[in-house]
């Protein structure tokens, strides 16, 4: 092992100060609504499409994205098959991603993506446009109560998305579509 | 209650009328305040500026000056501030822990001490609030920004009590002046440059009289406002709650 | 004292009055955004508390959870690596880099690699290092330092932007629209993403029990970097542990809100495991933490989750430019951070405040930085930063505000000159800064302690 991992620990152990508590994990309650979910995505650039039946998937996103050409996705007939071993250059040229959400949080509009559903890591940021499927009883209020059901780790790799890909780099304006998806819909069933 | 009167060494050679005031508010409401002559500073402008190793010595004066008090009245929340918070560096003495208890600012004196709520009195003008800074967020005199949009406290409430009065809506409710200190010439561009801003920020929201607790903000803005030849009078808010003409 | 101040370069920034005023606006709109999101969230104070606890408690047993997050690590199959300093870290990127024979890095946003300045040491050896976010590359493009924590390129205008596409990206002349331009860096960016080798990022937070590193961004750059690239290299200052995921549900609920009022970042993405076949590294930074651990009045500035709040309030920052302090990370968090790392070079960052407490009052992990900024004022001195002159003056200052009566005295003097002396001395700038925007007070004809001894006499109540 290193001499800086060493001396590093030492310093830590010597200069640290004396024990203080650890707050209990919390949780302020709070609103996990559909209603309360929609609204926020909304205000951050995110829609939300509600299906009346989950079998209406491959229908809605036909009507949303008439144009999408190479469409990835394990939840309904692919275009364009995606998995772990796909290059980038195939990558490059994805239109559309539907994937699926594990549950959504009602405070921020964020969705949580573990890797099992994303095919491939770079496919929910490299694909054009996204589109998540949320069945609407997985919502949970608060970052508290998602984290809570995350009892086994966030898994190899793991993401809450909030909204489409965005920047304000250049004087404050928002402008949708930085690097990342272009758009971000959830279909809700 | 033993009480004495503090008068800050600005307002003592360039705003009397402001230490004058003070007595005279107090004396209405049944507080005789004794003007300990060999009082001199409270230190800050020494210890802001890095130097409070040499403000101890003026610290202890204090101490020594006003320890046989019940309550040390100030009318300015920044030396009150000071006080309570930086003078932990003196040996924690009964004398020093009570001194630092006691100093109080003049308006929470009057609101929490007295228990007085509302002052008699009509001021039929459109007037500014400025609380100091640390008024504002070193005593909790007022709600701050950083965490709440309601608008309240102290001083804000008793001006709001007399007759005719009207109090400005400011774009920026409790933002610095920019006074600061030794700052107000260590960073002379700075320093006039927000002054101006909330100067302009009380202009444009229609303030006649700009007024507050801390007269070392007012100095500053009072300043500008005269530099600039603008329409507003500033005043120590002690001014206009002892009925000024 | 060789070293400008903030001072001098401050004056520089607010010459230019109307840029002056469009900065302060567009940091004052940030830290309203802010406002907004705080309210709406009832416990939000008891959050910062949360926050503040969190970390300290984490502080309390770093070495602890330096080595838990180490061994999860491991266990995940992430190579960690340790570094003293900035050197050392700069050396384990190259390393790394260059066993894998790659020329092409692309880095999402990282103030630690800025605090390493490990872009100018990877190009020095003949690598191609391309900042990715677009606020980074916008000025990486300039060759100019951050500006801002969260905001990099917030000193600049659309107008700037469309003078550095123009030049660098071949964008139409004239081109200011936020959007257009915005889509050109998206182009040209994504050609580098695509073809990037290395992927480096910072780390928000790094959890200990779990041993995952998350990093937080709204483009989605660190994701597509590291997830198209063979190799993810994270470096991560030694503060940057919590504990448990859970205790993400605090931090993740404050940054954003503080940062910019978004409920949240676009992407919250969790590191743990490379994908099969790829590397993921991990360097574990100290260069002059555990120094700054080791004092009780400044460690509490290894809380800072890097939201840049306190930049966005600190009514000087808004009137004075990131640029002024001359520090990677600017504002009211910079400057009780730059002098733990060089004292006399950033003597005057302490001073450069009003002590105003905005700052501390918009913390999210509630880091007292007033109070450490007045602290590093005393260090400053004692250590005879102030210039002679003033200590001097301080002195005299000291004995005579401790003695009733030289200080009548000096009183009287004072307001006497003012009275006899012209308004053209009075007010005379190169001896008088007050002057420079402000009238002196008229001078009274008697000083209150005057006209009190003279009342009658006084009951001594
Ligand atoms: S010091 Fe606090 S407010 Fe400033 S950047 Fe750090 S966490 Fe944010």
């Amino acid at each position: 092992m290193s001499s800086s991992r060493e001396r590093i620990l030492a310093a830590a152990r010597a200069n640290k100060p004396a024990l203080m508590s650890l707050p209990p994990p919390s949780d302020f309650g709070g609103d996990a609504s559909l209603a309360r979910f929609s609204e926020v995505l909304a205000s951050i650039g995110g829609t939300v499409v509600r299906l009346a039946a989950r079998s209406e998937l491959a229908a809605t996103v036909q009507q949303l994205f008439p144009a999408a050409r190479l469409v990835a996705s394990a939840l309904l007939t692919p275009t364009l098959v995606v998995d772990q071993q796909t290059p980038t250059d195939v990558l490059a040229d994805v239109d559309l991603a539907v994937l699926a959400g594990e549950f959504g949080v009602a405070e921020n509009g964020a969705v949580w993506l573990p890797e099992a559903q994303m095919l491939h890591r770079a496919l929910p940021t490299v694909t054009q446009h996204l589109a998540l499927v949320l069945d609407q009883r997985q919502l949970v209020a608060t970052m508290h109560q998602a984290y809570a059901r995350l009892p086994a780790g966030p898994g190899g790799y793991g993401l809450f998305i909030a909204g489409p890909s965005k920047t304000a780099d250049i004087e404050q304006s928002l402008v949708i579509g930085a690097h990342g998806a272009r758009s971000l819909v959830v279909l809700v069933y | 209650m033993k009480v004495a009167l503090f008068v800050p060494c600005y307002v003592d050679q360039f705003y009397p009328q402001v230490g004058i005031a003070t007595l005279q508010l107090l004396g209405k409401l049944g507080i005789t305040a004794a003007y300990p002559p060999g009082q001199t500073c409270c230190g800050q402008p020494l210890a802001n500026s890095g130097c409070e190793r040499d403000a101890l010595p003026i610290y202890r004066h204090f101490v020594e000056t006003f320890q046989d008090y019940d309550a040390v009245v100030v009318p300015s929340g920044s030396c009150v501030y000071h006080v309570r918070k930086h003078f932990d560096k003196l040996e924690q003495t009964p004398a020093v822990q009570r001194v630092r208890a006691n100093t109080v600012d003049l308006i929470d004196f009057i609101v929490d001490k007295l228990g007085i709520t509302t002052l008699p009195g009509a001021y039929p003008h459109k007037v500014g609030l400025h609380l100091s800074c640390h008024g504002q967020r070193g005593l909790h005199q007022a709600n701050e920004s950083e965490v709440t949009p309601v608008r309240d406290g102290h001083l804000r409430r008793l001006l709001a009590g007399l007759d005719g009065i009207e109090l400005t809506e400011l774009d920026r409710n409790d933002e610095c002046c920019g006074f600061g200190g030794t700052f107000c010439v260590s960073e002379a561009a700075i320093s006039g440059r927000m002054g101006h801003d909330r100067v302009q920020d009380h202009l444009r929201n229609g303030t006649q009289v700009l007024t507050g607790g801390d007269m070392s903000c007012l100095m500053h803005l009072q300043g500008i406002v005269r530099r600039q030849k603008l329409p507003m009078k500033v005043l120590h808010a002690v001014e206009i709650l002892n009925g000024i003409s | 004292m060789s070293y400008r101040t903030h001072a001098s370069r401050a004056e520089a920034f607010v010459l230019d009055h109307e840029r002056t005023s469009w900065h302060d606006e567009t940091l004052w709109f940030v830290r309203q955004k802010r406002d907004k999101a705080v309210y709406a969230v009832p416990e939000f104070q008891e959050l910062r508390n949360l926050a503040s606890a969190i970390k300290d408690h984490t502080l309390s047993q770093l070495d602890f959870y330096l080595e838990q997050f180490e061994a999860a690590a491991l266990a995940n199959g992430v190579r960690v690596h340790w570094a003293a300093d900035a050197a050392e870290h700069n050396a384990i990127v190259l390393d790394i880099i260059r066993a894998r024979g790659a020329t092409r890095v692309v880095k999402s946003k990282s103030m630690l690699t800025e605090e390493c300045h490990l872009n100018p040491y990877l190009i020095e050896h003949g690598l191609e290092v391309i900042d990715t976010d677009l606020g980074e590359r916008i000025i990486q493009l300039r060759d100019e330092p951050p500006s801002h924590l969260v905001l990099p390129a917030i000193h600049l205008k659309k107008e700037d932007v469309g003078e550095t596409f123009f030049k660098h990206l071949g964008t139409a002349e004239g081109l200011t629209d936020p959007q257009q331009l915005t889509e050109a860096a998206r182009q040209h960016l994504r050609a580098k993403f695509l073809a990037g080798e290395v992927a480096l990022t910072g780390v928000n937070f790094a959890i200990a029990e779990t041993g995952s590193v998350v990093v937080c961004t709204n483009e989605g750059n660190a994701d597509l970097g590291v997830n198209l690239a063979p190799v993810h290299i994270a470096s991560m200052g030694i503060e940057k542990l919590i504990p448990r995921l859970q205790d993400l549900g605090v931090f993740t609920r404050l940054l954003a809100r503080s940062a910019t009022g978004q409920p949240v970042t676009t992407y919250t993405a969790h590191y743990t495991r490379p994908a099969e076949g790829r590397e993921m590294h991990v360097i574990i930074v100290d260069n002059g933490r555990t120094k700054q651990l080791g004092r009780p009045d400044f460690r509490a500035s290894l809380k800072c989750i890097r939201c840049g709040a306190c930049m966005n309030t600190c009514p000087v920052y808004r009137r004075s430019g990131g640029h002024s302090y001359d520090f990677t990370v600017p504002g009211p968090i910079g400057s009780i951070l730059s002098p733990n790392i060089d004292l006399k070079k950033h003597s005057t960052l302490p001073f450069a405040s009003t002590l105003c407490g905005s700052c501390t009052d918009v913390c999210p992990v509630k880091i007292d930085i007033h109070t450490q900024l007045y602290k590093w004022r005393q260090i400053v001195a004692e250590a005879n930063g102030l210039l002679v002159a003033k200590k001097l003056g301080m002195q005299f200052m000291g004995r005579l505000l401790a003695s009733p009566a030289a200080f009548k005295l000096s009183g009287q003097l004072a307001r006497r000159g003012l009275r006899l002396l012209p308004h053209a001395l009075s007010h005379n700038q190169a001896v008088n800064a007050w002057a420079i925007a402000r009238e002196l007070p008229e001078p009274p004809k008697q000083s209150f302690r005057d006209w009190y001894a003279q009342q009658a006499p006084t009951p001594s109540a």
